[in-house]
């Protein structure tokens, strides 16, 4: 059985303090929430539009001056080494990278921290679950809390948690610069040039496309039923309803698609999407693909040959 | 069943001048047994204008399916240039023929305008630079060159009907086939098309209801009934019988009204802001109420709405709706008028003074609030989302918790007031555009609202169903508020009306007064009686035609 390096007995006192606190931020956090939620009550809906993937695809700067072939051909391996790195330390500077990236490309930061909001709640879970259900390892120190002896804090299992939860935001974050500095076309052209076939990038497209015409018939057709006084409630009659909601959007889908093909076709369609000569990838993009792609292997090679706080 | 005045076929053939599309003993049955087209026999040659009229499911649509080849022969022949279709001349024909459906969603499936617009030059295998002056003619034409990289999404429907529009027309087709061109679009974006049209040099095929917008673009009229053709005749001569209109719905005479032209009464109004209020306001947040004054129904005071992504909504509204009012809420496509009625509603949370029998709204009046105030929108399609339509109808009365015997009672009412009686076991999906309207009515009336708000409730209805309406329309014994560019409905059913441009509420006065106002096209463009001269004209062939009829 692997015996541990260093247990600590973390005090009571420290204990309450770290507990205090943690309760402090939820309730700072739960009390700003209402605050936001009650003056959105006041003047608004909320907002359940579909945020646009390349909303900022008109600024200019280092990622949108990119060829979009060039740029996921070197960041998408880039991604790969960055889930490569094994030292939290390392792949917290991958996040700085990810930070500085989104600085320079000219995006918001609120999209970027709305992506990350969305997968804090799973990689949190993380971050408490890990550490406390990791499996010992000779020599590593465990933390000792009051109350939970049974349940050693292993340290290890801490850092395997925040490894994780700093390559997820580092890449997360990297998505941005990616697949937001230039618009879905060309974006999905530059995937096509990497060997993506023609039907998935139609499908992409038109799925893109049509995401919007169907979210507003769904909420035409939600508000049709809120007028007439629906509620969801957890009964058989709200089942009913919603199946039937659910089969007339069905329909009016299956029925949307037959027109647009057809309208497609009454333009020239013939199975293949026109485009004109695609761009030529210049060297100072290929200059940019390799400057990344090192910058990716000098951080897998650091975090190899130097490794603080290794696992 | 008449007989078919030939004579466009005749002189076709002796002129020696060779037929765009010749269609002979053309059938077609849907898979589900709709016998949709009968024995068409019509020639169409190249430069020929022409209106395809009649009911709602006479077959229109489908016949011009054909055309571009989406459906396919069942029997009979079709020949395009004398040639019958195979798939290499369909390729072809299809690149000539620009189609302009009626969702303009449809052809707008790129991700910008400028793509969506290049589509079709671009399968025509156009050059790049061509490609690139049509985009922009063709968008700049229908006034959207700001708009040239912007997603449909983004688009209002006027907007997205005009880019739907300029994508068929960059196919510089030799013929052009339009679906309903202008349902629900306002007065001004109307102008456009027609003006588009009018200077379009080769041969257009026009589906609509509306025989004043289609007066002056078409010569020839061709009568659709339960999939024969009836009439094919001149456009004037459509129009001067009365007895021929009626007979296929088509009868718009019914709303002869002499918008505009009606001056006699008094403008003193016509530049005043009609913001009555029934509350006095200390502060933003307290009001009282004036004792005198008869307690509205609905009351907007100061009231403002923005949009989720900040976009604003409405602009300081002041609205009274009292009991027994028709209120005509009219203004160009995006100028509020439907934001508006979701606030009253109650979909919407604004800022403001939002008073319901003289209360303030609060959260629990405003989650009741459907049980007064009912809503039929303007694409019944969305509304309607049961298997049937006694379901559909009993919807919101079984919300209420009514029992079943009191459910059964409305439902029967709310069918048998809007003459869908025996209509019960119909499935909603499965009825013309005008039925859906009427059981869309009936939906909301089962409720017994207070108000019923109706948003473009005449928009693609063949003459025959608007008629219809009316007769329902005016006999609801309840407050109403329309949301129209109709201005026969309007004239007809309400007496009062509110302009709106832009968010605000520019004008609030009676109903004579804004069919006399000359001056809302400075404000707002909408220049609602450009009509009245093809009116005047249409009335004139019809006296004549009486009086050539009429035994001396």
């Amino acid at each position: 059985m692997p015996v541990p390096g260093k247990i600590i007995h973390v005090s009571g006192f420290l204990t309450v303090g770290i507990l205090l606190l943690v309760i402090l931020l939820s309730v700072q956090g739960f009390i700003s929430f209402k605050r936001r939620s009650k003056n959105k009550n006041k003047a608004e809906t909320p907002d359940w539009s579909i945020p646009t993937l390349d909303a900022y695809a008109d600024s200019t700067s280092f990622f949108h001056n990119w060829d979009p072939a060039a740029k996921i051909g070197s960041l998408f391996p880039y991604c790969f080494l960055i889930i490569s790195l094994k030292s939290p330390f390392w792949c917290a500077i991958a996040l700085i990278v990810s930070i500085f990236s989104i600085f320079f490309s000219n995006i918001a930061w609120q999209r970027g921290l709305r992506r990350l909001a969305a997968m804090s709640g799973f990689l949190l879970m993380f971050l408490l679950i890990v550490p406390f259900s990791s499996p010992a390892r000779q020599g590593e120190t465990v933390l000792i809390f009051p109350l939970l002896q049974s349940l050693p804090f292993h340290l290890s299992g801490f850092l395997l948690a925040l490894t994780i939860v700093l390559k997820a935001f580092a890449i997360a974050l990297m998505i941005e610069p990616m697949l937001g500095t230039s618009s879905l076309p060309l974006t999905l052209q530059g995937f096509s040039r990497l060997g993506l076939p023609q039907a998935i990038i139609q499908m992409i497209l038109l799925t893109h496309r049509y995401i919007f015409v169907f979210q507003q018939e769904i909420i035409r057709m939600y508000l049709s039923m809120r007028v007439r006084g629906f509620t969801a409630r957890t009964d058989l009659a709200t089942m009913r309803t919603m199946g039937n909601f659910l089969g007339m959007l069905f329909i009016s889908s299956f029925d949307r698609t037959q027109k647009v093909y057809e309208a497609m076709l009454c333009r020239g369609y013939h199975g293949i999407y026109p485009t004109f000569a695609l761009p030529q990838t210049r060297i100072r993009d290929l200059a940019k693909s390799g400057l990344w792609i090192l910058l990716g292997i000098l951080l897998l090679v650091l975090d190899r040959v130097v490794p603080v706080l290794p696992l | 069943m008449h007989q078919i005045n030939s004579r466009y076929r005749e002189d076709a053939e002796q002129d020696g001048h060779e037929s765009l599309f010749a269609l002979d003993r053309l059938s077609f049955t849907y898979p589900d047994g709709k016998e949709a087209l009968r024995e068409i026999s019509l020639s169409i040659r190249r430069g020929d204008h022409i209106a395809l009229v009649g009911k709602n499911g006479s077959g229109k649509s489908t016949l011009v399916r054909h055309l571009n080849g989406l459906l396919p022969l069942q029997s009979g022949s079709l020949h395009y240039q004398g040639k019958t279709l195979d798939p290499t001349l369909l390729a072809d024909m299809r690149l000539n023929i620009g189609i302009l459906f009626q969702d303009p969603d449809n052809h707008l499936f790129c991700n910008t305008l400028y793509e969506d617009v290049a589509f079709g030059p671009m399968n025509k295998g156009l050059a790049r630079e061509e490609v690139d002056q049509l985009v922009k003619r063709c968008l700049a034409d229908v006034g959207l060159s700001h708009l040239i990289y912007k997603p449909a999404h983004h688009l209002s429907y006027g907007q997205k009907k005009r880019a739907a529009f300029a994508a068929i027309l960059a196919m510089q087709p030799e013929v052009l086939i339009l679906d309903e061109p202008t349902a629900n679009l306002d007065p001004k974006q109307e102008l456009i098309f027609k003006e588009l049209l009018r200077a379009f040099q080769g041969t257009l095929i026009i589906i609509d209801h509306d025989l004043l917008f289609l007066y002056d673009l078409c010569d020839r009229a061709v009568v659709l009934a339960d999939g024969h053709i009836h009439h094919d005749y001149s456009f004037q001569e459509l129009v001067s019988q009365q007895n021929a209109l009626r007979e296929h719905g088509l009868d718009f005479t019914f709303r002869f009204t002499c918008c505009g032209n009606d001056h006699s009464h008094p403008q003193t109004s016509s530049h005043q802001h009609h913001h009555h209020h029934t509350h006095e306001h200390g502060g933003r947040d307290s009001h009282t109420l004036i004792a005198d004054e008869k307690t509205p129904i609905l009351e907007l005071q100061h009231f403002n709405y923005c949009y989720p992504d900040k976009t604003t909504g409405i602009i300081d509204a002041n609205l009274i709706v009292k009991r027994g009012e028709t209120i005509a809420l009219v203004g160009e496509n995006g100028a509020g008028k439907s934001t508006l009625a979701a606030c009253l509603l109650g979909l919407h949370h604004g800022e403001g003074f939002f008073l319901f029998h003289g209360e303030q709204l609060n959260q629990d009046m405003r989650r009741n609030l459907w049980k007064q105030v009912g809503m039929v929108f303007q694409n019944s399609a969305d509304q309607l989302f049961c298997p049937s339509c006694w379901e559909e109808v009993a919807f919101g009365p079984q919300q209420m918790g009514l029992s079943k015997k009191e459910v059964e009672m409305r439902v029967a009412e709310a069918l048998n007031n809007v003459r869908l009686s025996g209509y019960e076991k119909r499935v909603p999906l499965n009825m013309s555009g005008g039925e859906r309207k009427r059981l869309a009515i009936a939906a909301a009336l089962s409720m017994q609202p207070e108000v019923l708000i109706l948003d473009e409730p005449t928009a693609s209805l063949d003459p025959q169903s608007q008629e219809l309406l009316l007769g329902i329309l005016n006999n609801l014994n309840m407050t109403r508020i329309l949301i129209t560019h109709d201005m026969f409905f309007i004239r007809e059913l309400s007496n009062r009306t509110l302009v709106m441009h832009q968010g605000r509420i520019i004008r609030d006065y009676p109903t004579s007064t804004f069919l006399a106002d000359d001056h809302l096209q400075d404000i707002n463009g909408l220049d609602y009686t450009y009509k009245s001269h093809c009116l005047d004209q249409i009335m004139d062939l019809q006296y004549h035609n009486g009086r050539k009829h009429t035994p001396v």
